[in-house]
């Protein structure tokens, strides 16, 4: 009798242990799967609102808009893009802290109209966004450029419009002058101290071992704030929208000669150039045609943009 | 096995199932609230999205007059790059992210849908359609066009609605 109660008690506890346990890591496996989801609801959310924060500044007829956002955690926002259809895509990718760690950045918030120029991810609380629309000839996109609070940058030496642009812009980690021992330092002419060096006459920013060649103040801003392989993405994808729009304008074109409109603009050439754009060298050709074609419509009997 | 052990298993066992089954409901609760939550928040982001939407479109560079009509002019459309860009639906149909585009003319006319053909002999210019349920926002813009009359062009500006079907979903 006595060694049958021994074996009687162990196994109620052996029994409780078991579902016990089972229960447990129930609760915990669902904890964990619902603060996965609560997390990436979040970073879809904020990356979503991200893009939404820019409709504003694309909206404005004034050059150069600049707007902030600050966000209640320590983030991470991931600015990628892609190539592939026939506007190419801007990724967004939010990753935030939460319990001591990094969330992962497995969701993205895609969009086919916008271009942002950031580093390969920027870190912070409070992030700056300022535009400013690239031209080439006719209105292509609104350029946005996507720093953090944490990073200050210091334009040393640049020309008075730049100065200017930047001061009226007022964006507080960007100065021109009193530069802090932290800040990133954009020389404009041959400095020590210098983490990136701008060529402004030879249309060339140089960072390390990478040479970004630019054409216009939009592209400069985007070669300075941005990753080469960002900046070679995009820049592409600046010229599969000059194609498209090209073809529009082309379109627009014979439309209005039916009303005794003539504008006569080599187009047809803008857009072949702009689809068989390779990298940047080829920028140069385009932006010549593109000078062109402006100075052209600016003198045509009906002007197209 | 005596009975008064049996009646201790038992009793344990509909503990923790009783325990199991508060925590199911108490964890559904949390899920219910936090998806409600989550719905809120997608309204609050589709209508926040709403409001800018409209602008940014009649300002982007496929829509806008430029200064084809005399100055930068916002939240004016030019006419004749909306019927173009009607005939290029496929290439735009995910580029603004929305689902329907459509500019009619504020007139008494009945609906006459533009094509190249009766252009600019009508009033409804439908440059988006992709016949899916969503939520229309509409607002008031200039639309404008070259026209010629004796030999003579200039610029005709009306009064048109353009309505945009945002995605039902987030």
């Amino acid at each position: 009798m006595k060694s049958k109660k021994a074996i009687q008690l162990p196994f109620a506890w052996i029994f409780a242990s078991l579902v016990g346990a089972f229960i447990l890591f129930l609760a915990i496996y669902i904890s964990i799967k619902v603060i996965d989801t609560g997390n990436n609801g979040v970073d879809l959310k904020t990356g979503t609102e991200i893009g939404i924060i820019l409709n504003p500044l694309e909206t404005s007829l004034t050059d150069g808009q600049k707007t902030s956002f600050s966000l209640p955690v320590e983030t991470r926002i991931y600015i990628s893009c892609s190539e592939k259809n026939t506007f190419g895509l801007q990724n967004i990718q939010i990753s935030q802290m939460s319990f001591k760690k990094w969330t992962d950045t497995n969701s993205r918030v895609s969009f086919e109209n916008k271009y942002i120029f950031s580093r390969n991810y920027s870190e912070g609380k409070t992030f700056y966004l300022f535009s400013k629309p690239l031209e080439m000839p006719f209105k292509v996109a609104d350029l946005f450029y996507l720093t953090s609070s944490k990073e200050k940058y210091c334009f040393i030496d640049a020309p008075e419009n730049i100065k200017e642009e930047l001061e009226s812009l007022g964006q507080e980690n960007i100065a021109t002058k009193n530069c802090s021992a932290q800040s990133i330092n954009i020389c404009f002419s041959l400095k020590d101290n210098c983490d990136i060096g701008v060529d402004y006459a030879g249309k060339v920013v140089v960072k390390k071992l990478d040479r970004l060649y630019f054409e216009g103040d939009a592209l400069m801003y985007a070669a300075i704030f941005s990753d080469k392989s960002l900046y070679d993405c995009q820049l592409k994808r600046l010229m599969q929208r000059i194609e498209q729009l090209s073809g529009l304008y082309r379109d627009k074109a014979s439309l209005v000669s039916k009303e005794d409109c003539n504008s006569n603009l080599d187009l047809v050439a803008l857009a072949g150039l702009a689809r068989n754009f390779e990298n940047q060298g080829d920028l140069v050709a385009i932006n010549m045609l593109a000078e062109e074609i402006k100075q052209n419509n600016e003198i045509a009997d009906c002007r197209l943009w | 096995m005596n009975s008064k052990a049996q009646l201790k298993i038992q009793q344990m066992a509909f503990m923790l199932i009783a325990i199991t089954i508060f925590f199911a409901i108490a964890g559904m609760f949390a899920l219910t609230m936090s998806s409600s939550n989550n719905k809120k928040d997608a309204e609050f982001i589709r209508e926040e999205h709403a409001m800018t939407l409209i602008s940014k479109l009649a300002n982007s560079p496929e829509f806008s007059c430029g200064e084809v009509f005399g100055g930068g002019q916002s939240n004016c459309i030019d006419s004749d790059k909306a019927i173009i860009l009607a005939q290029k639906a496929i290439k735009y149909k995910t580029f603004w992210g929305v689902e329907d585009i459509e500019i009619k003319i504020i007139n008494s006319d009945a609906e006459k849908l533009c094509n190249l053909q009766n252009y600019p002999d009508c009033n409804t210019i439908n440059i988006l359609n992709n016949e899916t349920e969503g939520y229309p926002v509409s607002n008031f813009v200039s639309l404008c066009r070259k026209e010629s009359f004796g030999g003579e062009n200039y610029d005709k500006c009306e009064v048109a609605r353009i309505t945009v079907v945002t995605k039902g979903t987030w």
